[in-house]
């Protein structure tokens, strides 16, 4: 069958690092075709050129056997190539509508004017044929969430009706019903002779999903595996170059920890995320947070940390209360955020900037002073013990794959040795490789007597990782279950719906 | 120190971080190839060139703290001319040019506070504040040179500042302050705090930094560099009016972005920015008068170099980013 897209001997540099290395890709219509391999192998590189993000160095390009070159996002997916890309893809400040057509404002006008009428109401069209119609055309898109900015962005490229949809790890910024609504569409695509391209970390979901599965590694294509030949460990040797070694989550079923709690919630209560919310952390222990996306989860989080002050109820570590940030991490908590680029890292700054900032209390001299020398020490410390894979520290964090920059929002907070940790969705759109070391680290704090606290929307991993499990829903807890071996995500659904 | 090569190699990055010094460096050059040519008498230009650029340097130097934050404020100019009435009025009523700066900077640094302190109340952008500032201080200076002031000018006798109009001691104010302000900026908890803080506010709050607290520090910061450069403006000028300082608040706009500052602020902020984009900016200045352009003509020239720079550098950043 002929292919719809083909990439040929594409070639890509950023400076010293090659991103791309002579890469041919093809996707055949009616096919979805999963694109694996660690961060920075190149896969989101490659689609974002064929999607019109960038340019290349060097190769060609063909869409629908014709050449291909366009010369914005817009362009491609105006002529039926769209893409939902990883992270942030919408503007804050304006409507849901002037997101979904940006760029389209001319379709609309009215004379002089725009008809923002005709614009909300096919915008809503849009929102509604994707099902996402919990979601009002009018509203400021900065009043929305995460998951869902990202479905206003799957609705403004399925506006277009695309031939081609790239799909760049989007799924682990979506709860179950996102997940449902972007897995119908592919399917929908697929049935119609359309095509997919799917990136994904999460090897189950891209097995299930793909007809092909191409995986790359350091720029360049190792393997394509029809869907007879996926089988997990050949996928995960294909992609690392290597057997994975050692376990992957934690291989003991012992949920005992030590009566000493060290951070405790008393009925904590914000509108209708959080109901009458109390939780206990003890020395040594991993909870793990679970539910649907709207179930008051990401907020916990963030209120636990000093972050959002709740309507009533306390929050106290070592038997001190955490009323903001500055309280927080002076009682030695830590918080990495879902929302990896907004708040946890700062973009355009170097990795030293970012590790150090969380640790200056620890750096400085006198207080005040920060000598380089320390600074370097203390920043190399991390980079080393978590492998950030940069060229040094003085590289900018923009420049890192999904995973080194989730790895340099992890050093922040270890650098300087927290004894509580708030992890919200760390391993969201980190590969196996990534993921398993962040894991083996979780267990290695938690042997140190350090505690953390785990809200995840992936059931295997609070399962994998986690003593207790507090499924919430409505915004509060409804089940609390222990690490068992015989626990499975059977269980912890049935509380979360 | 900008490292230009890497792995042998120049690379593009390298070459942007440096164009700043190499602009500096090829007005320099032009600037002497144009007096050779015109038989301009050197040491004397140059003298006008520092008696220039050092007060925007000094003004523009502290002010790196607000821009820093991505923050912006108009009422700089405003804000040094009532320093510069109110300084002089201190003098001619003491006779002390130390009560005559403490008051310069005093002055300024309450002005700075007011328009920061304000936006933390009001939970307003600190841009906001400096406007209705720049109203407010217009006025004052109306009525200061209107109650104290001999016809449209507040004078201070130019014999009492003579001894301290010279380059050595306008060097040594500089001097004095640009290393306490790269000390503060490079070497301590406070700079980087401010330059995260511009880089992503969010983010900053959730690693325990202070928004209000920092800006207020950055504005006091600025407002010590439009005291001294109050101090500065009297002791070479010592006639003031209401067109005292009127355009230092563009001026430093334009040097600091001249100077290779991301006018977002940020991470990238230097403090050598205001040193280099000021030279830069007199040189420029300088270069255009001595090619006979009207002050009209060189407006427009360095309006049309402003948006140069700020295009060119927006295109690095942008260039430099990695998808994934």
């Amino acid at each position: 069958m002929n292919s719809i897209v083909e990439i040929r001997q594409m070639s890509k540099c950023f400076g010293p690092t090659v991103a791309l290395d002579s890469v041919d890709i093809s996707a055949r219509p009616g096919e979805i075709l999963g694109l694996i391999g660690e961060n920075g192998s190149g896969k989101s590189t490659a689609t974002s050129i064929y999607a019109g993000m960038q340019l290349c160095d060097s190769g060609e390009m063909f869409f629908k056997g014709k050449p291909w070159k366009p010369s914005s996002m817009n362009d491609a997916l105006l002529h039926g190539v769209g893409m939902i890309v990883q992270e942030n893809g919408t503007v804050p400040g304006i409507s849901v509508a002037e997101n979904i057509f940006l760029g389209e404002t001319k379709s609309f006008m009215k004379g002089p004017f725009v008809d923002r009428r005709r614009m909300c109401s096919e915008a809503q069209d849009a929102l509604d044929r994707i099902g996402a119609d919990h979601i009002r055309a009018e509203a400021v898109t900065a009043s929305l969430d995460f998951q869902d900015r990202k479905l206003i962005e799957i609705a403004r490229v399925m506006a277009k009706d695309p031939d081609v949809l790239v799909v760049d790890e989007t799924t682990t910024a979506l709860s179950q019903k996102g997940r449902e609504i972007i897995y119908r569409i592919m399917e929908q695509m697929k049935q119609t002779g359309k095509t997919v391209i799917f990136i994904s970390h999460d090897l189950d979901e891209i097995m299930e999903k793909c007809d092909r599965l191409t995986v790359l590694r350091d720029g360049k294509i190792i393997r394509t595996f029809e869907a007879e030949e996926f089988e997990e460990n050949a996928v995960k040797a294909a992609m690392i170059g290597r057997e994975l070694q050692g376990s992957y989550y934690r291989d003991d079923y012992d949920g005992s920890v030590p009566d000493e709690v060290v951070l405790r919630a008393e009925h904590l209560n914000l509108g209708n995320e959080l109901v009458d919310l109390s939780l206990e952390l003890h020395r040594g222990e991993i909870v793990g947070i679970g539910g649907l996306s709207h179930c008051g989860m990401h907020t916990l989080g963030k209120v636990l940390f000093g972050n959002i002050t709740p309507a009533s109820g306390s929050v106290e570590a070592e038997g001190k209360p955490v009323r903001n940030e500055a309280e927080a991490m002076k009682l030695n908590i830590g918080y990495v955020a879902k929302d990896r680029d907004t708040e946890s890292l700062c973009l355009e700054a170097s990795i030293r900037d970012n590790i150090a900032i969380a640790g200056l209390d620890r750096i400085a001299v006198n207080k005040h002073f920060i000598l380089p020398a320390n600074e370097k020490k203390y920043v190399q410390k991390q980079v080393d013990s978590l492998s950030i894979k940069c060229r040094d520290a003085e590289q900018y964090v923009s420049t890192l794959s999904g995973g080194n920059k989730q790895k340099v929002a992890f050093g922040k907070w270890i650098g300087r040795d927290s004894q509580i940790l708030i992890l919200d969705c760390p391993t969201r759109g980190v590969d196996i490789g990534v993921k398993q070391s962040m894991y083996q680290l979780m267990n290695q704090m938690k042997r140190e007597g350090k505690s953390i606290v785990l809200i995840s929307e992936e059931m295997a991993e609070l399962i994998g990782m986690s003593d207790r499990i507090l499924v919430m829903k409505d915004g509060s807890v409804k089940k609390e279950l222990h690490r068992s071996s015989t626990l499975c995500e059977a269980d912890v659904i049935e509380y979360m719906i | 120190m900008v490292k230009l090569k890497k792995n042998g190699r120049i690379t593009s990055s390298a070459l942007f971080s440096a164009a700043p010094i190499l602009g500096l460096i090829l007005l320099a050059a032009v600037f002497l190839l144009i007096a050779q040519i015109k038989d301009v008498n050197i040491s004397y230009s140059l003298k006008n060139i520092l008696n220039q650029s050092i007060i925007t340097m000094v003004v523009a130097t502290g002010a790196i703290y607000i821009y820093t934050l991505g923050a912006f404020d108009i009422s700089l100019g405003a804000s040094m001319c009532v320093s510069v009435l109110v300084g002089a009025m201190a003098y001619n009523r003491t006779g002390s040019l130390i009560v005559m700066l403490a008051v310069c900077v005093g002055c300024a640094v309450c002005i700075s506070l007011i328009s920061s302190v304000l936006a933390s109340v009001f939970n307003l952008p600190v841009f906001v504040t400096t406007i209705a500032m720049l109203s407010l201080l217009n006025a004052l200076v109306l009525v200061l040179i209107k109650v104290n002031g001999t016809g449209d000018v507040i004078q201070v006798p130019a014999d009492a500042v003579r001894d301290i109009n010279t380059p050595w001691f306008k060097l040594l104010v500089l001097i004095l302050f640009t290393a306490l302000c790269v000390l503060t900026f490079n070497y301590m908890k406070l700079g980087r705090q401010e330059k995260f803080l511009g880089g992503n506010p969010l983010c900053a709050e959730l690693t325990g930094l202070s928004a209000k607290k920092l800006s207020i520090i950055g504005f006091a910061m600025a407002g010590l560099g439009v005291g001294l450069g109050a101090f500065l403006t009297i002791t070479y000028a010592p006639t003031l009016s209401r067109n005292t300082a009127a355009s230092v608040g563009m001026d430093v706009i334009i040097a600091i972005v001249f100077g290779g500052m991301p006018i977002s602020g940020g991470a990238r902020s230097k403090i050598w920015s205001a040193i280099i984009g000021s030279l830069s900016m007199t040189l420029l200045s300088q270069i255009m008068l001595m090619l006979n352009m009207n002050s009209g003509v060189s407006q427009m020239v360095k309006a049309v170099i402003f948006i140069a720079v700020v295009y060119v550098s927006m295109l690095s950043s942008k260039k430099n980013i990695l998808p994934r």
